[in-house]
């Protein structure tokens, strides 16, 4: 400002109050820098921590924007509001622009902008490899489904459910995709995502499209996956685990499958014992998602099942078996796939021995 | 203050009155574009997505036919040139002759595009491929732009014949011409990505 | 100053008003009118609206809550996103701010087309009318967003032919309405209002009028697109037979990212109307507001795909969509700056509308904080389609949209009524309103972080706290619009009558009687400099010079 004038224009409570401001923004600002993001959302990969830092860059300096701004907003209403003996038509100072000011305040958000937009785009290939360099890593697939992932391994027959075990400290590659059966539009598949968030991992499950991304886990425990896009009636309870291991528990869970696979013939179920109480609970937890304790015609994803052991009208089950307690729980556990869509088997419905069971017996109770 | 009878238009007034037309026509010419180039992007984007193009058992559509049409729709913009030109001057029978020239060729374009529909193409149905999908769409709202252009065409002859427009007041001619080049460029952008790209 | 002759529009001779009823309030063909349509019927749809939101906070007010079944949750979902976006905020910002104050700002006795804007109001009615009866047919659930496959699949799409065609009538009537105030913006300014000397609304108006007309256009192309595909199984998403569901995504979006500037940069005209009248002092960098709205226009077209960083992008796209969303904060950030300056050294008047312009600022700065968050790919690996995205797009839609809306309101009531709403009532709502939103939509940004997704009718236990707490705010905030709603029938019954200029404001429409005449000017008036240089003499001639200029409050 080069205009002379007895008051300065910028007088000592201007000064006072960025003075106040900018200690605000510096405690914000050093918090910003200490905050212990991990203690509230563990940092469970390789990837975590750079894209934390992307954000806390983002907070670092978006905080004295939002002080100063908000702050100028309120010391400038205050200080300078019409006082009660002014006259009703007092006008304000006629400085109507400042080129250096606003010069200012064009350059350097833009250059902000700029070495933000550099540091995320180092950033992004940590994630998403560019180049065949993460061929030689440990490739999985996984695949979305309504409304459960599933896991293929390298060496191993048969997929995983809903379970993502992975060694800790070893570069994973994850091609994600989604696919169903049906090769329709109106029952084929849709948009899923795979979010882990203590991974900051996430990446859409397009049909049609394979996305590699990559990732080391980096700590050992039990995460959640979410389906963030949304996919149909069950995407509410879309949800997945990573199980992150030691080399030695992952070895053994990888030979425990590959057992598993040898020999598929497991002990059959047993319904005896089953609780109809238990079964409403989690009926109502897990299968109301796509079936309502109605009868078949009022149908969600699935139909009614409220008459499903003596409906005259649907003798046999999808499997086009009789409708007995065993061949209902059968289809809890393999799961059945009919014109309707898809029913999950019993691992990507979370569903014990003892659920099943439970289940049973509650359906039976139904009229 | 201007003039007091506001049934007689003075000439001013009709000047400006058809100076916002013009240019609220023109912003309409220029959206219907965006919808042109919404579909337009759209075939790009599938077909640089497909593995093969055009799909498995799709042929490729016949480029003669297409070529002889396209000639009878740039001819009918010559035609709408020159029945313009006749207005401008006021020479009412060149006006009257070629616009009934360029009804005749934008008929004739039509009928052309649905013997191409109907009998040269028996594979590529519009619900049946990407390719389909775009060609039936794109030239389809190209055809109903057309027809919107005959009939615009028409009713303007017949408003013609009845003496409403002048040599100093055509507004609605103006509109037509206008529309009826921006549907011959739209083609020319269709021809090449379907039958030349 | 002197006032050379000049030459005023042929047109501007004065027509005789309608004397039916019909003509006059229903099939008006005065822009006024159709404003206060658009207002009533918008409002309608913003309770409505509003109403499915609490809904669904009443679902989340716990996880596992059986308040609503899972379809009716995505159904208000899905509804509550259609209908604020199409059926309250465009035509509140557009078709009734626009119309109600645009005419009179360039000193216009009406818009260019008189019959085409009467025709854009009552495609929102039928548009209403086509979204909201897909309840009773199974609506739509795959949000506003309708993202292929999800939203053609059954038993959620069953209803999707009839959402397209609302929103395909409300996509025509804005691209109507935008072609309309572009040709009324250029050619029909007062003599002597060149661009340097529209009030800042118009300016915003103009360029959102371009938005509407560009984007919304490629809206009506994408919805006709995916009814042909639901409809007729036209392939174009159907990933089985070549289709590509991404691409939605792109046509969409290349839409919808112009749409939330289309929400906003109205918005950001009455704050910029609103800071001189009340601070009394011209509005500092006038150009460099009109500009970065321009240069806000543009760059809207460039960044659509920020909202698709997961969907699989290349890395040139990324890194191109990345870069110009972070541009794009530079003319945003220039606005803000230049309105909290203007407050320097003013003589501010603490009235309503300037509390909810304030409030405008200091929640919009957030939005804007949080919006440079999001735009760097990376990190929106972990904001994306969470609560975090959630709870940065009320911050620029409710904190940003509709405090402006309100600030408009409270603005204009005077001169679009003659009455005054009272103060005090204003104050209360502005207050709860403020501190309430906050509470509502500050929380959901770590639930995010922390991990919930968005559009979901259950979550993990963990959320259930903060969901609580969001859900009661969420109470208080919409029962603070009960305050306004009863202070504009006060007004109505007691309010005392407001005069010409209430304010003291300098734009034209300030020059004419409230409630503005028909026709608004007797006589066309002639604009001799810019609008805001409050303390000098008034930049018109040929206006009643009988007017007050002081506030009368």
């Amino acid at each position: 400002m080069k205009l002379e004038q007895r008051e300065p224009l910028l007088d000592s409570g201007f000064w006072r109050a960025v003075a106040v401001m900018t200690v605000i923004s510096i405690v914000l600002m050093v918090g910003v820098v200490v905050f212990p993001v991990e203690k509230y959302l563990p940092e469970a990969a390789n990837i975590s921590k750079p894209i934390d830092d992307l954000f806390k860059f983002c907070a670092f300096f978006g905080a004295p924007i939002f002080v100063f701004i908000n702050g100028f907003l309120l010391y400038f209403s205050i200080r300078y509001r019409r006082r009660p003996d002014e006259p009703i038509d007092a006008v304000g100072s006629e400085i109507h622009e400042h080129h250096g000011l606003e010069v200012t305040w064009t350059i350097i958000p833009s250059l902000l902008m700029i070495v933000l937009a550099v540091l995320s785009y180092l950033v992004i290939p940590m994630y998403y490899p560019t180049n065949q360099a993460f061929a030689s890593a440990v490739t999985l697939e996984a695949i979305g489904h309504k409304f459960y992932y599933e896991f293929r391994y390298p060496g191993l027959k048969q997929s995983v459910m809903n379970e993502l075990h992975l060694p800790i400290g070893v570069p994973v590659t994850v091609d994600l995709t989604s696919a169903e059966d049906e090769q329709d539009v109106h029952n084929g598949a849709v948009i899923h995502s795979f979010w882990v968030p203590e991974f900051r991992v996430k990446q859409d499950m397009i049909p049609g499209i394979v996305i590699p991304i990559h990732f080391t886990p980096s700590e050992i425990g039990m995460y959640r996956i979410v389906c963030s896009e949304f996919c149909g009636l069950g995407h509410s309870h879309m949800w997945g685990k990573v199980i992150v291991q030691t080399r030695a528990e992952f070895d053994a869970w990888y030979a425990d499958q590959q057992r598993a696979a040898a020999s598929p013939i497991a002990a059959p179920l047993s319904l005896a014992g089953g609780n109809p109480s238990a079964g409403q609970t989690i009926f109502n937890a897990k299968c109301t998602v796509c079936h309502n304790a109605a009868p078949f015609a009022q149908r969600k994803v699935g139909p009614g099942l409220a008459q499903l052991f003596d409906d005259p009208d649907h003798p046999d089950l999808v499997t086009g078996k009789k409708a007995t307690p065993d061949n209902v729980a059968d289809i809890l556990e393999h799961g059945a796939h009919g014109d309707m869509g898809v029913m999950p088997n019993m691992q990507a419905n979370g569903l014990t021995p003892k659920d099943v069971a439970d289940l049973v017996a509650y359906l039976r109770t139904l009229r | 203050m201007a003039a007091a009878n506001a049934h007689a238009v003075s000439d001013a007034e009709y000047a400006e009155v058809s100076g916002h037309r013009l240019l609220g026509f023109l912003f309409f010419l220029i959206s219907d574009c965006v919808i042109f180039g919404n579909f337009i992007f759209s075939y790009l984007y599938l077909r640089n997505a497909a593995p093969l193009w055009p799909p498995v058992g799709i042929e490729r559509p016949y480029l003669y036919l297409a070529a002889v049409n396209s000639i009878v729709l740039f001819g009918s913009g010559a035609t709408m040139h020159y029945a313009m030109e006749g207005m401008r001057h006021d020479r009412r029978s060149q006006f009257i002759g070629y616009t009934l020239a360029t009804i005749v060729l934008g008929s004739m374009f039509l009928g052309g595009q649905a013997y191409e529909y109907t009998h040269l193409l028996p594979h590529t149905t519009w619900a049946g491929t990407t390719f389909g999908a775009s060609f039936y769409t794109l030239t389809g709202l190209h055809g109903f732009h057309v027809f919107i252009g005959v009939i615009f065409l028409i009713v303007v002859l017949l408003q013609t014949l009845r003496g409403t427009y002048t040599q100093e007041r055509h507004f609605g001619l103006t509109a037509a011409t206008l529309y009826w080049h921006f549907v011959d460029v739209i083609w020319v952008a269709l021809f090449f990505l379907f039958y030349i790209y | 100053m002197s006032v050379t002759h000049v030459e005023l529009p042929a047109s501007s001779h004065i027509h005789p008003p309608p004397d039916t009823f019909i003509k006059k309030y229903v099939f008006s063909l005065d822009h006024k009118v159709i404003a206060i349509q658009y207002f009533i019927t918008a409002g309608l749809f913003l309770v409505f609206a509003g109403l499915l939101a609490e809904l669904m906070r009443v679902q989340l007010m716990g996880p596992n809550n059986h308040v609503l079944s899972v379809a009716v949750f995505n159904q208000a979902y899905s509804l509550h996103g259609t209908a604020m976006v199409w059926l309250v905020g465009i035509p509140i910002v557009t078709g009734a701010f626009g119309n109600l104050i645009m005419p009179v700002q360039i000193g216009a006795r009406d818009v260019a087309f008189p019959w085409l804007n009467m025709l854009s109001f009552w495609m929102l009615p039928v548009a209403g009318i086509l979204v909201f009866a897909s309840l009773l047919f199974g609506a739509p659930q795959a949000g506003w967003t309708e993202y292929p496959p999800v939203s053609l699949q059954l038993p959620l799409g069953e209803s999707l032919s009839l959402w397209c065609a609302g929103v395909f009538v409300i996509g025509v009537s804005s691209t109507i309405t935008g072609l309309n105030f572009l040709v009324t913006i250029v050619k029909m300014r007062a003599p002597g209002m060149t661009y340097t000397r529209m009030p800042l609304f118009v300016w915003a108006t103009g360029v959102t009028a371009f938005l509407s007309m560009i984007a919304t256009a490629n809206l009506s192309a994408a919805l006709a697109g995916l009814f042909i595909q639901h409809n007729f199984g036209v392939p174009f998403y159907d990933v089985t037979r070549g289709g590509a569901p991404v691409l939605w995504q792109h046509v969409f979006w290349f839409y919808s990212h112009p749409a939330v500037y289309i929400l906003i940069l109205p918005a950001f005209g009455i704050v910029s109307e609103v800071i001189p009248t009340f601070v009394r002092r011209p509005i500092f960098g006038y150009k460099a507001i009109a500009y970065s709205s321009a240069a806000i226009g543009l760059l809207s077209f460039m960044v659509w795909a920020h909202h698709m960083f997961t969907s699989g992008l290349q890395h040139w796209e990324q890194l191109f969509f990345m870069l110009l969303t972070m541009v794009i904060a530079v003319p945003t950030g220039i606005k803000i700056f230049s309105w909290v300056t203007t407050l320097w050294r003013g003589k501010i008047r603490l009235d309503s509308p300037l509390l909810f312009v304030l409030g405008f600022l200091s929640t919009f700065t957030l939005g804007g904080i949080t919006g440079v968050m999001l735009a760097s790919v990376p990190a929106d690996a972990q904001e994306h389609a969470s609560y975090f995205v959630v709870a940065h797009i009320h911050y620029v839609l409710f904190g940003g949209t509709i405090f402006g809306i309100f600030a408009g309101l409270y603005y204009w009531w005077p001169k679009m009524t003659g009455r005054m709403l009272d103060e005090r009532l204003g104050k209360w709502h502005f207050w709860l309103m403020y501190i309430f939103f906050n509470l509502t939509f500050l929380p959901m940004h770590w639930a995010g972080l922390m991990g919930m997704p968005r559009r979901v009718a259950t979550y993990d236990p963990m959320f259930a706290g903060t969901n609580l707490f969001v859900s009661i705010s969420s109470f208080v905030l919409a029962a603070s619009i009960l305050i306004f709603i009863y202070n504009a029938y006060r007004s109505a019954r007691y309010g005392e009558p407001a005069g010409p200029n209430p304010w003291g404001a300098r734009t034209l429409e300030w020059m004419i009687p409230s409630p503005m005449p028909y026709y608004n000017f007797r006589d066309v008036p002639i604009v001799l400099s810019g609008p805001y240089d409050y303390g000098k003499p008034l930049p018109y001639a040929n206006i009643s010079q009988d007017l007050a200029m002081t506030p009368v409050r």
